[in-house]
C-alpha cells in the first residue's frame, strides 16, 4: 500500500447486441457495431497505446461481451467495418479540399488525422482483430477485461436455473478461447442481479460482479462501508462491487453533467444531411436515403435551433475535455478526503459507465478518459486507479452481505425489461428454456445432425434472451427491429424443437441457421441438462 | 419515423428466410403459470390454461358450481417454506381474475417476501379448486436491513452520513436518463428534426433533488382498459385488434408523466357491417 488516501475503480461496459444479417449485402442495424468501433473501441485502443508510449501506468475494467466479441471476430463484420472505415478515410480526404479556407478546415483536418490513425490501428498493428489490442493490454496488467452473461441475458427474469448457468458457462467458455485465461470478473447484464446467483459465477472461478448502489446498501446484513468497499456472497464468497453514484451522475446528469457543454461536438447535426446529395451519396446506404454517416462539423452552441450551430472547434473542446477531467479528479479527491474520515480503511469509489458514452454519445469522452488517466498519474498523489482483483489483493477480508437483487435500470429493479410494453416475450423466452431443458436431458450424447441441431437450438434460446430486444422495446426506438428480432428467435427455436421432436430434422435449414445465427461456434448444448445445473447447486 | 427502422425493408434478401410469414406461437397447450418479480411491491404473473384442463374440470364439477364460482389469484407468502404443498403457506390473499388475461401484475403486499400464485376456482361455498400454480418467486425487501453484523460494527452516525453519501435516497433515479441516452444510440434512420434542441439540453428529469429533504417520494401509473362485446365480435383499442375471451377483454398499458391517451375502442360483427365505438381518455398531468 502506497500514500494514497483512496481508490477509484474505472469500470466501462462494452456490449452490442449480436447483429448479423448475413442474408442482406447491406444491413442498417450492422451501423451500430461500426460506429462503436470507430467512435469508442478502436478510440479506446488509441488511448491505451498513447498512455504506453509515453509510460503513463493506468488501470481500467472493461467488460467486452461475449455477442461484441463474437461480432469482433466474425470475417464478415471484419470485412464490412473495413469498408465502412475505407469510406471515412477516403472522405474525410475529399474533405478537405472542400474546406480549405473555410471554418470547417480544422474539423475536416481532424476527422482526416483521426480516420488514417485508426486505420493505421486496425490494419497494421491489429492485423483486423481489435481483441488483440485489447489482449496485449490485459496482458501488460493495465486493464482487467471483464465477460458479461452470454447473450447479456437478464437472469432475475429467468425462472429456470439452467437458463442462467448456460449463461453463465457459455460466456466463460467464449472468454477462454479469446484470452486464454479464466474471467477474474463479470458484468451482469444491466448489473441485474439475483441473490443466488453467485453460485453459478463461482463454479466457473468469477471472483467479483458489480450491483448498482442499492444491491449492497439494501443487502443483509447492513453493509458497513456502504458501497465503498466490496462485499463477499455468503456460501460462495464471490465480492460484489457496487456503484458510486456521485461520480455517474457527474456524466450523466442532464443540468450539470459534462456532455452538455456548448463547446462540446453536437451529435445531431450529421455531414449525412449538410452536404451535397450527389457529393455524400456514395457514403450513404444502398438506399440512398440521408441519414447520420458520424462526421459532424458543429458544435452544441447552445439551445438554438440545428440550423444556427456553430462550427466546431476540436483543439478548443479538447481543452473543454481536460478542464472536466480536472473537475472529475478534484471531485474524486474531495470525495475520497471525506469518506476517509468516515471509514476505518481506504475508501473504493466505483464508476461505472455504459463504454460507447465514451467516444459515440459523449464525442469528447475519448479525450476525457486520456486526460483523466494523465492528470491522475502526473498531478496528484491522493487517489489511486485499481481494479477489483488488485484491491482484493490489499483487503482480502471483507464482509459477508447478501446483496438484494437489483439493477441499473429506470427505477432499480426490472421495470425497464417487465413491462406491458414487452411483457409478451416471457411467455416464449421461459417456456423456450424448459423445452431445451427438455432436449438437453432426453439426447445427453447427440451427434452428427442431431447434435449441430441441439447446438443451434441452444444459439436461438441465448440469441433470443439477450436483453437488448426487451430494452429496445421499452425506450421505443428501433422497436420494429427488436421485435423482430425476438419473433424470428421465437420462431426458429420452435421450428428446429418440432424437427427434432419429430425425428425429421432439416439439413438445409439447420444450415441456414447456422450461418445467420452463428454466434459461439464452440457452443454445446449440454450446459442446458440439469444435471450441469445440480452439479453446480450441490458444492454451494 | 419509425417506419423502415430495419433495411429488410431497404434492399431484397440475398436467401429467403423460409418461415418469415409465420408467426409466433399464442400458447404452448399446456396449463401452467410462472410468476416472476418486477420491482420490491410488483410481480408479474402469466399463464395457459388449455381448453381441456376446462373440459376436465367441468366433467369434475358440476358447471352450476363452476358457473356460481368466482375465479381468482390466491397468492401465498412462503417466506421461510422449504417445500410449498399448498397448506403450509405463512399468508395467502385472494384476488379476482379474469382467466383470459392471460398475465397479471400483482402489487404483494409485502417486500422482502417469496411468493407463490395459484389460479383457481373459488366456490360460492368456499372451497378452492386449483387450476394451476407457479413457481416460488421472490421480490427484493427495497430498504435498508434491519440486521446488524457483530463482526463488522457500525457507527451508527457514519453509516447514516454513508448512506446519504452513496445516494440512498435517490435509488434507481437518475438511470432514466441514462436509459433515454442509450436509447437514443439506436436510433439509426430517424430524419433529424430541424430546430430540435441539442441530445443534453433536451432531457428533462422528474424528480425532485432537493438533497437536505429526508423525505422521498415516487410514483408511477398505469391504467388499465377492460370490458365486454358480442361474442362474435372483433374489438379493437387505438386500431389495434385485441383478443376477446368469452366476450370480454382487459388491456394495461404504462401512462407516462404529461402523456394524453386517446384510445377509441371499436366493435365491430363478423361481415362487418355493423359497429359500435366508444372512447376512453386519459390525461395523465405533468405535475411535480
Amino acid at each position: 500500500m502506497g500514500n494514497e488516501k483512496g481508490y477509484l475503480a474505472l469500470v466501462l461496459h462494452a456490449h452490442l447486441p449480436f447483429i448479423k444479417h448475413p442474408e442482406y449485402p447491406d444491413f442498417l442495424e450492422e451501423d451500430w457495431f461500426y460506429e462503436a468501433m470507430v467512435e469508442t473501441y478502436i478510440p479506446l485502443l488509441n488511448v491505451f497505446e498513447n498512455l504506453t508510449e509515453e509510460g503513463i501506468d493506468f488501470r481500467l475494467t472493461m467488460s467486452l461481451t461475449p455477442p461484441l466479441c463474437n461480432m469482433m471476430e466474425d470475417p464478415l463484420l471484419i470485412d464490412r467495418f473495413s469498408h465502412y472505415l475505407n469510406q471515412r478515410a477516403e472522405l474525410s480526404e475529399k474533405e478537405l479540399t472542400r474546406t480549405a479556407g473555410t471554418e470547417f478546415e480544422g474539423v475536416a483536418r481532424m476527422y482526416f488525422n483521426k480516420f488514417r490513425r485508426y486505420k493505421e490501428l486496425f490494419e497494421n498493428r491489429y492485423h483486423k482483430h481489435v481483441l488483440q489490442g485489447f489482449k496485449k493490454f490485459q496482458d501488460m496488467g493495465k486493464l482487467e477485461i471483464i465477460t458479461c452473461c452470454a447473450t447479456h441475458g437478464y437472469l432475475p427474469l429467468m425462472v429456470h436455473k439452467e437458463s442462467v448457468n448456460a449463461q453463465i458457462k457459455i460466456a466463460a467458455k467464449d472468454y477462454r478461447s479469446r484470452f486464454g485465461k479464466n474471467p477474474r470478473g463479470i458484468w451482469l447484464a444491466e448489473c441485474a442481479y439475483n441473490p443466488g446467483d453467485d453460485k453459478f459465477l463461482r463454479d466457473e472461478g468469477i471472483r467479483f460482479f458489480f450491483t448498482e448502489s442499492h444491491g449492497i446498501l439494501h443487502g443483509t446484513p447492513r453493509p458497513k462501508y456502504g458501497i465503498y468497499a466490496p462485499v463477499y456472497c455468503p456460501n460462495t464468497g464471490v465480492a460484489a462491487f457496487a456503484r458510486d453514484m456521485e461520480s455517474a451522475q457527474q456524466v450523466w446528469s442532464a443540468e450539470s453533467g459534462y456532455p452538455g457543454d456548448s463547446r462540446y461536438r453536437e451529435f445531431y447535426r450529421d455531414l449525412g444531411y449538410d452536404l451535397d446529395y450527389d457529393y455524400i451519396k456514395p457514403y450513404l446506404h444502398s438506399d440512398g436515403v440521408r441519414r447520420n454517416i458520424g462526421m459532424k462539423y458543429h458544435k452544441i452552441t447552445g439551445k438554438v435551433a440545428l440550423n444556427q450551430k456553430q462550427a466546431y472547434n476540436p483543439a478548443a473542446a479538447r481543452e473543454v475535455a481536460a478542464e472536466h477531467a480536472g473537475n472529475f479528479m478534484f471531485n474524486r479527491q474531495k470525495q475520497i478526503e471525506y469518506l476517509s474520515t468516515l471509514i476505518d480503511r481506504k475508501p473504493l469509489v466505483v464508476s461505472m459507465y455504459d463504454a460507447e458514452l465514451y467516444g459515440h454519445w459523449w464525442y469528447e469522452g475519448i479525450d476525457f478518459l486520456e486526460y483523466l488517466f494523465k492528470k491522475i498519474y502526473y498531478d496528484q498523489d491522493e487517489i489511486k486507479l485499481i481494479t477489483p482483483m488488485e484491491y482484493l489483493e490489499i483487503y482480502p477480508e471483507n464482509q459477508i452481505v447478501q446483496p438484494s437483487m437489483s439493477s441499473w435500470g429506470d427505477k432499480g429493479y426490472h421495470d425497464v425489461w417487465l413491462n406491458s410494453g414487452n411483457d409478451w416475450i416471457y411467455r416464449h423466452l421461459i417456456k423456450s428454456a424448459e423445452r431445451m431443458m427438455e432436449l438437453a436431458n432426453k439426447f445427453p450424447n447427440a451427434e452428427g445432425l442431431l447434435r449441430r441441431a441441439l447446438n443451434q437450438l441452444a444459439r436461438e434460446l441465448v440469441l433470443m434472451q439477450s436483453s437488448d430486444w426487451a430494452f429496445l422495446m421499452t425506450t421505443g426506438t428501433a422497436k420494429e427491429y427488436s421485435t423482430k428480432r425476438t419473433k424470428d428467435h421465437i420462431k426458429r427455436f420452435n421450428e428446429l424443437y418440432e424437427q427434432i421432436q419429430g425425428n425429421r430434422i432439416n439439413e438445409a435449414y439447420v444450415y441456414e441457421l447456422e450461418l445467420k445465427d452463428s454466434i459461439f461456434q464452440q457452443i454445446d448444448y449440454n450446459v442446458y441438462s440439469s444435471a450441469a445445473k445440480e452439479a453446480v447447486l450441490q458444492k454451494y | 419515423m419509425e417506419k423502415n427502422l430495419s433495411s429488410a425493408s431497404l434492399v431484397k434478401p440475398v436467401q429467403k428466410d423460409t418461415n418469415a410469414e409465420a408467426d409466433i406461437p399464442f400458447g404452448y397447450g399446456k396449463t401452467e403459470s410462472y410468476l416472476l418479480p418486477k420491482d420490491p411491491a410488483w410481480m408479474f404473473l402469466f399463464w395457459e390454461i388449455t381448453q381441456n384442463t376446462l373440459d376436465y374440470l367441468k366433467s369434475t364439477y358440476s358447471e352450476n358450481v363452476l358457473q356460481s364460482a368466482r375465479t381468482i389469484i390466491r397468492l401465498y407468502d412462503v417466506t421461510g417454506v422449504n417445500t410449498f404443498d399448498g397448506t403450509n403457506a405463512v399468508k395467502f390473499y385472494d384476488m379476482p381474475v379474469i382467466f383470459e388475461a392471460r398475465s397479471w401484475y400483482i402489487n404483494v403486499p409485502q417486500t422482502g417476501r417469496s411468493y407463490v400464485a395459484d389460479i383457481g376456482y373459488l366456490t360460492a361455498d368456499g372451497q378452492f379448486i386449483l387450476v394451476t400454480r407457479s413457481n416460488v418467486s421472490s421480490v427484493p425487501p427495497g430498504r435498508i436491513s434491519d440486521v446488524i453484523d457483530d463482526k463488522w460494527m457500525i457507527v451508527e452516525g457514519d453509516f447514516q452520513k454513508l448512506l446519504k453519501l452513496a445516494g440512498a435516497d435517490y435509488i434507481g433515479m437518475g438511470a432514466s436518463e441514462r436509459m433515454q441516452v442509450v436509447g437514443q444510440r439506436w436510433k439509426l434512420t430517424e430524419l433529424t428534426p430541424s430546430g430540435a434542441p441539442s441530445s443534453w439540453s433536451s432531457f428533462s428529469l422528474h424528480l425532485d433533488k432537493t438533497e437536505d429533504e429526508d423525505i422521498w417520494l415516487k410514483a408511477d401509473c398505469e391504467i388499465i382498459i377492460y370490458g365486454s362485446a358480442s361474442k362474435n365480435a372483433i374489438v379493437s383499442i387505438n386500431g389495434q385488434d385485441i383478443e376477446l375471451k368469452d366476450g370480454k377483454f382487459s388491456i394495461r398499458q404504462h401512462l407516462p408523466a404529461g402523456s394524453v391517451v386517446d384510445l377509441p375502442i371499436r366493435a365491430r360483427n363478423a361481415k362487418g357491417d355493423k359497429t359500435r365505438q366508444l372512447t376512453i381518455k386519459a390525461l395523465r398531468e405533468q405535475g411535480k
